[in-house]
């Protein structure tokens, strides 16, 4: 670094001046959009289908079945806290992890809890490869995580055959999907304690206070004496071991692991997050906002889906709502800020 | 050699001069100021609120001219070059004539370039990831309409790239990425881009007169290097052009200036011909008062004002379970210190000293608060601090933290403090961990102690929770030292700790630093190219130049002019 540019005193000090604090009110506002767009929407279908919309057997259905997308969040959402803003290879480790579990346990005869435990393992060594390409090297962590997962796409070709498995396990379906509590499938149960685990981690440790700073200002982090790298590693390898965990709940879901699995889910997971982001704590990723944001969308398709559209219309809406979310901060802020912009 | 009115507007493009260079520092022809000059500026003042920056300052370069302008920090060269180049309006009543014509003021953004005037600033503004062909011709592509659809001759670009460069006789190969070459190289391209825009703009317009404009170009540049440097200016001068030349460094403006405008505070106080004047005459125009005749040193304040505030860091320990003896503080022994641009640097601290070091941009002085926290490499040294010792090179900012060294970076908003957080999760960043017991984090201990902080630092508005970046920069610095002071540092190091501060919130620094390093018997090291505040705030001041450590300043001798003078005095001399 050079040495520093001379600041205008005169010049700074009014542009600070002219600035003030946003409004309780519009904060607020900001905060629960989501929560009041999510009720309004609940509201919406409720009365539209009142019969099937406001159902427990539909309740059941939207928390179980985004158990997997919402397993997969948790893993995105380490990564992105500090600033990464892309692993890419999170979904084919998510399928990675459901092929390995799929072929040793089927095609090998291991014992689904060891064929797990290796699941995990197998993501976890895609996750060291990104940290040492992207922390040590100092690599954009877009580029070489578009280059793990397309590597990593491969190997699941080659390991399945490109055929799909069909996992004969009972037990495993049985622990995921089949049992229920509360007519809910145990994997939604899954998902929550992982989240619980990760929003105390962020929001309510030292730790993840130092992950938040990493991911606003790195810098200032640096300088500050958090082992920035070192977390940063963490995240990546913890990401990929929660993505495998969520890779095993996708192969009990479905019962069949099929070679694209995951690779859809990546998308929809990276919406969430950033949806997530404009709520509860506007402008930082924090998991509750993700939690909601899974479910808004979640709610928003199968309401969708009850007033008679194709399932497909669900990337319509996670698009569009995506966009939006980030957009409609921008255009209040702006409209309040443009005079002072051109003055 | 040629030196006036060789570039005719009617200089065919093909023609490729190639000149003989006289020895440095004989300007052969001296400049006619009978004629009617290159640029001439008249009574241009501007007002930053109600503070001054220029006053009445009347300018005029001649053509074929090499002035330079001299002057410290804040006395308003930087404000003058930015009313030239549009960037500042001045007040009403100043006058610009360009040819002997006058154009109206303010200039718009851009416009300097339409009525012949160039600017190379120190930081080149050249593309790094480009070829040398296409930063050069870069400021031919700017611009919209249908010309950026035509398509580009790269072979012809080639070609008249490589004229260009025969013309200033600079031999650069085209093809390599700008960030690849040396900074010399750099420089010497940036200074023929803007004269190259320059030629043009005479061929274009007829008119036969154009100044470049060059700030601080060899402050980063080895001294081997700077007479490189002067070929080209010359160069371009024969050229056609004239120039204004802007520096600190008094050995290169002796070296290539005709003549010298000096101005302090402002004003205009000095315009000499370059040839005529001694450069301890010169050392004394910039600082004012005779360097030699120092008066006796300013009363220092007694730092017990702010006990308050110094308190609430103790109490800030204590309540975190520390019980650190404050009794004795510990002395610093840095050792030398050698690194990029610092050679054999060594000095010590006593607990509880200010030491300030004084140098100026590139000297190497503003490299050492990063060296000794770890936040740079260093080739070697050592840093002492009490009964520790540490290799300098396996520093890290891990590590300082640790043991209890503060960096208080010039920088503040990239550097010292997240500005998308709140001020209360800045404030308390470092001591988080110890409000976290049970497996249940304090944050509102934290709110609280970041609350006090701010009573007591001072810091308006009072609010915690408001984010970061809405503060002004005054209360931003307050805030950075109070994060660093609740960490109860052995050694704080800060780097232009009142840059961009207001005067009230400057006195507050100076005031918690100092009853911080009287309470808790902290060393601080305290970088500025401010030497009034060195002056002010510091026991004993380390002058480096060139990497040197070159005069120590101490008692009676401690005063803003002595530091300036030991700081230019010695530039370029110890070769």
């Amino acid at each position: 670094m050079s040495a520093p540019a001379p600041v205008d005193e005169a010049s700074q000090e009014e542009h600070r001046a002219e600035r003030s604090a946003p409004s309780l009110w519009r904060v607020g506002l900001q905060r629960y959009a989501i929560l009041i767009v999510f009720a309004a929407l609940v509201v919406g279908f409720g009365v539209a289908t009142p019969s099937t919309f406001m159902s427990l057997g539909n309740l059941s259905n939207i928390l179980g079945s985004q158990a997997v997308l919402f397993i997969l969040v948790m893993a995105v959402i380490l990564p992105t806290v500090m600033g990464d803003f892309v692993d890419l290879s999170l979904g084919s480790s998510l399928g990675l992890s459901a092929m390995t579990l799929a072929v040793l346990n089927v095609q090998h005869g291991w014992p689904v809890l060891l064929a797990c435990l290796a699941a995990i393992g197998a993501a976890i060594v895609v996750g060291l490869v990104n940290v040492f390409f992207v922390v040590y090297f100092d690599n954009d962590p877009f580029i070489v995580t578009l280059g793990t997962m397309t590597i990593v796409q491969g190997v699941i070709y080659i390991v399945s055959g490109n055929n799909s498995v069909v996992i004969v396990s009972v037990h495993l379906s049985n622990w995921i999907f089949s049992n229920e509590f509360l007519s809910v499938p145990l994997e939604f149960y899954y998902g929550l304690a992982l989240f619980l685990v990760v929003w105390y981690v962020l929001s309510f440790t030292p730790t993840g206070q130092k992950a938040l700073v990493i991911g606003q200002s790195r810098e200032v982090a640096r300088l500050t004496g958090v082992r920035v790298n070192r977390m940063r590693a963490w995240a990546y390898i913890l990401g990929a071991a929660i993505a495998a965990i969520a890779g095993i709940a996708y192969a009990g879901t479905n019962g069949t692991v099929d070679p694209g699995a995951g690779s859809a889910l990546i998308l929809p997971a990276y919406a969430a997050v950033f949806l997530g982001a404009t709520a509860i704590k506007p402008g930082r990723i924090n998991p509750l906002g993700a939690l909601i944001a899974v479910y808004f969308l979640a709610t928003g398709t199968a309401g969708l889906e009850l007033l008679g559209a194709q399932s497909y219309y669900q990337q319509i809406f996670y698009g569009a709502a995506l966009v939006a979310a980030v957009t409609i901060p921008k255009v209040t802020r702006d409209r309040i800020f443009k005079r002072r912009r051109s003055a | 050699m040629p030196v006036t009115d060789s570039g005719t507007p009617d200089d065919s493009d093909k023609r490729v001069s190639l000149h003989e260079h006289s020895a440095p520092g004989e300007q052969a022809v001296a400049p006619q100021p009978e004629a009617a000059p290159a640029v001439e500026v008249r009574g241009i003042s501007k007002d930053f609120g109600s503070n001054r920056a220029l006053d009445a300052v009347d300018l005029r370069i001649g053509h074929g001219e090499v002035l330079g302008l001299l002057g410290q920090n804040g006395s308003g060269k930087s404000t003058l070059v930015k009313v030239l180049a549009g960037v500042y309006d001045p007040e009403p009543g100043g006058r610009l004539f360009v040819g002997g014509e006058e154009v109206p003021l303010p200039l718009a953004p851009g416009q300097a370039s339409e009525i012949g005037l160039s600017f190379v600033y120190q930081n080149l503004a050249l593309a790094p990831g480009l070829s040398v062909l296409e930063n050069l011709t870069l400021g031919q592509r700017v611009g919209g309409g249908v010309r950026s659809w035509s398509p580009i001759n790269w072979i012809a670009e080639h070609r008249s790239g490589a004229a260009v460069l025969d013309r200033y006789d600079v031999k650069l190969d085209l093809d390599r990425l700008t960030g690849e070459l040396a900074p010399v190289d750099q420089a010497r391209l940036a200074i023929v881009r803007a004269a190259e825009d320059l030629r043009r703009y005479r061929t274009r317009s007829g008119y036969k007169h154009s100044v470049l404009v060059l700030d601080e170009p060899t402050v980063f540049l080895p001294e081997e290097d700077v007479e490189r440097l002067f070929e080209l200016i010359r160069t371009v001068v024969a050229e056609g052009a004239a120039v204004l030349f802007i520096s600190h460094d008094l050995a290169a403006v002796r070296a290539i200036t005709d003549r010298v405008v000096v101005l302090r505070d402002g004003r205009v106080v000095g315009e000499e011909v370059t040839a005529d004047i001694h450069e301890q005459e010169l050392v004394d125009l910039i600082v004012g008062a005779p360097a030699r005749l120092a008066e006796s040193a300013p009363a220092v304040a007694v730092p017990v004002e702010d006990q308050r505030a110094v308190a609430l860091t103790l109490a800030a320990m204590e309540s975190a379970g520390h019980s650190i003896a404050v009794a004795e503080g510990e002395d610093v022994t840095v050792g030398h210190l050698i690194a990029e641009r610092v050679r054999d640097v060594s000095f010590e601290i006593g607990a509880g000293e200010i030491l300030g070091v004084a140098g100026l941009i590139g000297s190497g002085a503003e490299e050492l608060p990063y060296l000794l926290f770890g936040a740079r490499p260093a080739d070697s040294g050592t840093l002492r601090l009490g009964a520790e010792t540490w290799d300098v090179v396996a520093l890290s900012p891990q590590r300082s933290v640790r043991g209890r060294i503060a960096l208080v970076p010039a920088d503040r908003g990239a550097q010292g403090l997240s500005q998308s957080l709140t001020l209360w999760e800045n404030i308390v960043m470092l001591v988080e961990d110890e409000h976290y017991r049970g497996g249940i984090f304090h944050r509102g201990e934290l709110v609280d102690l970041a609350r006090e902080a701010v009573d007591r630092f001072l810091i308006r508005p009072p609010r915690a929770h408001n984010t970061m970046s809405t503060f002004s920069g005054g209360n931003q610095q307050k805030a950075l030292l109070a994060k660093w002071l609740l960490a109860r540092p052995r050694l704080l190091l800060l780097h232009e700790p009142t840059q961009g501060v207001d005067v009230g919130a400057r006195r507050d620094i100076y005031r918690f630093v100092k009853s911080a390093a009287a309470l808790h018997h902290m060393a601080v090291l305290w970088v500025t190219t401010d030497f009034g505040e060195l002056a002010e705030v510091c026991d004993r001041v380390i002058v480096i130049t060139q990497g040197r450590h070159s005069a120590t300043l101490a008692g009676e001798e401690l005063t803003e002019e002595t530091i300036s003078a030991a700081a230019l005095r010695q530039t370029r001399e110890d070769r």
